[in-house]
């Protein structure tokens, strides 16, 4: 399983309040204040403008130069609008900004709403994406995040809680543009 | 900080893929440079990417790779093999382990389905080290040019 992994404002970690771990083994991790709270808008809607120097500044981080980022002719050769930001971008430029007064020791930022689990550890798990349309360069997107799952399963090592948090992304025309679901895993 | 793939090879043939056909590998770098400039990049504060003490302190072994940040490379690995006419439909990936600085990574995949009808390709894909500890297991949808 995977370890602390790590992420922006969308980080699953930021669900956890952590609880001690107490007659865990014939008891249900998940509180019912939690289980009522799968579908709850947990932050957003935020709008932002899709920066072209920040989109680019994000694939030359990755190290993804492809033209369809960086070259409006070959972007449109592509058949898109303009020049088009890299798939998972999205979820980084919706990031608010924040002060630093906010950011714990281990560096990520305090949340307002914490989903409470009877657990010690978060894990980052995974991701799942599914990209509907392109987001280019100046597209106004908004970004809703919700509680999709809350869910208990058995593995080798005992119980554990599987979280999802799925994030919607809508462009300035009404379509959704990407969904993203974190999984987080809880034990 | 830098990529290689083996072969610059032209875009995939629709008429001519299928299940079993294996994508160029794609090999990544990352230092410590990287791990910063992408921090700042996707505005990820988090302490584990740049304090190696503290990423200790954690129970990592030093600071380490960003998860989003692999989960971009395995989107760069399927867009550079598909070419530009193609279209990204979703991706999913798991974290199984950590990648860190100064480790070479490996990013390999397989055709698991064609549609030559619609042009969608199912892919499953994998990051690992170069010395072969898995780091993420993952699947890809991508739509080919059908003209």
């Amino acid at each position: 399983m995977g370890l602390l992994g790590c992420a922006d404002e969308a980080c699953p970690l930021h669900l956890a309040a952590l609880a001690p771990n107490v007659g865990r083994m014939s008891e249900s991790l998940i509180p019912a204040e939690t289980l009522e709270r799968v579908g709850e808008v947990l932050s957003g809607p935020v709008t932002t403008v899709i920066d072209r120097r920040e989109a680019q500044r994000y694939a030359y981080a990755v190290g993804d130069e492809n033209p369809i980022y960086f070259d409006e002719v070959a972007a449109q050769a592509a058949g898109y609008r303009t020049l088009v930001a890299p798939p998972t971008y999205v979820t980084h430029a919706v990031v608010q900004p924040r002060t630093a007064a906010d950011l714990r020791t281990d560096g990520l930022y305090r949340e307002g709403t914490r989903i409470r689990l009877l657990v010690d550890r978060v894990m980052f798990g995974g991701e799942e994406w599914d990209f509907l349309e392109p987001v280019c360069v100046g597209d106004e997107i908004t970004a809703t995040v919700r509680l999709a799952a809350v869910d208990q399963k058995e593995g080798r090592k005992g119980p554990f809680v599987r979280q999802v948090r799925e994030t919607t992304f809508v462009n300035q025309f009404g379509d959704e543009v990407a969904r993203s679901r974190m999984i987080g895993i809880a034990r | 900080m830098s990529t290689d793939t083996d072969t610059a090879a032209a875009a995939p043939d629709l008429a001519t893929l299928e299940a079993g056909q294996e994508l160029p590998p794609m090999h990544k770098f990352p230092d410590e440079a990287q791990l910063f400039l992408y921090s700042a990049a996707s505005h990820n504060p988090h302490r584990i990417h740049y304090d190696r003490e503290y990423a200790r302190f954690e129970g990592h072994d030093d600071i380490i790779v960003h998860g989003p940040l692999q989960g971009a490379w395995l989107t760069q690995f399927v867009t550079d093999w598909a070419g530009p006419g193609a279209r990204l439909l979703g991706v999913t990936w798991q974290n199984r382990a950590s990648g860190l600085p100064g480790e070479e990574l490996v990013f390999s995949g397989t055709v698991t389905s064609v549609d030559a009808e619609t042009g969608v390709v199912e892919l499953e894909i994998a990051e690992h080290t170069s010395d072969g500890r898995l780091l993420m297991p993952a699947t890809a949808r991508v739509r080919l040019p059908t003209t």
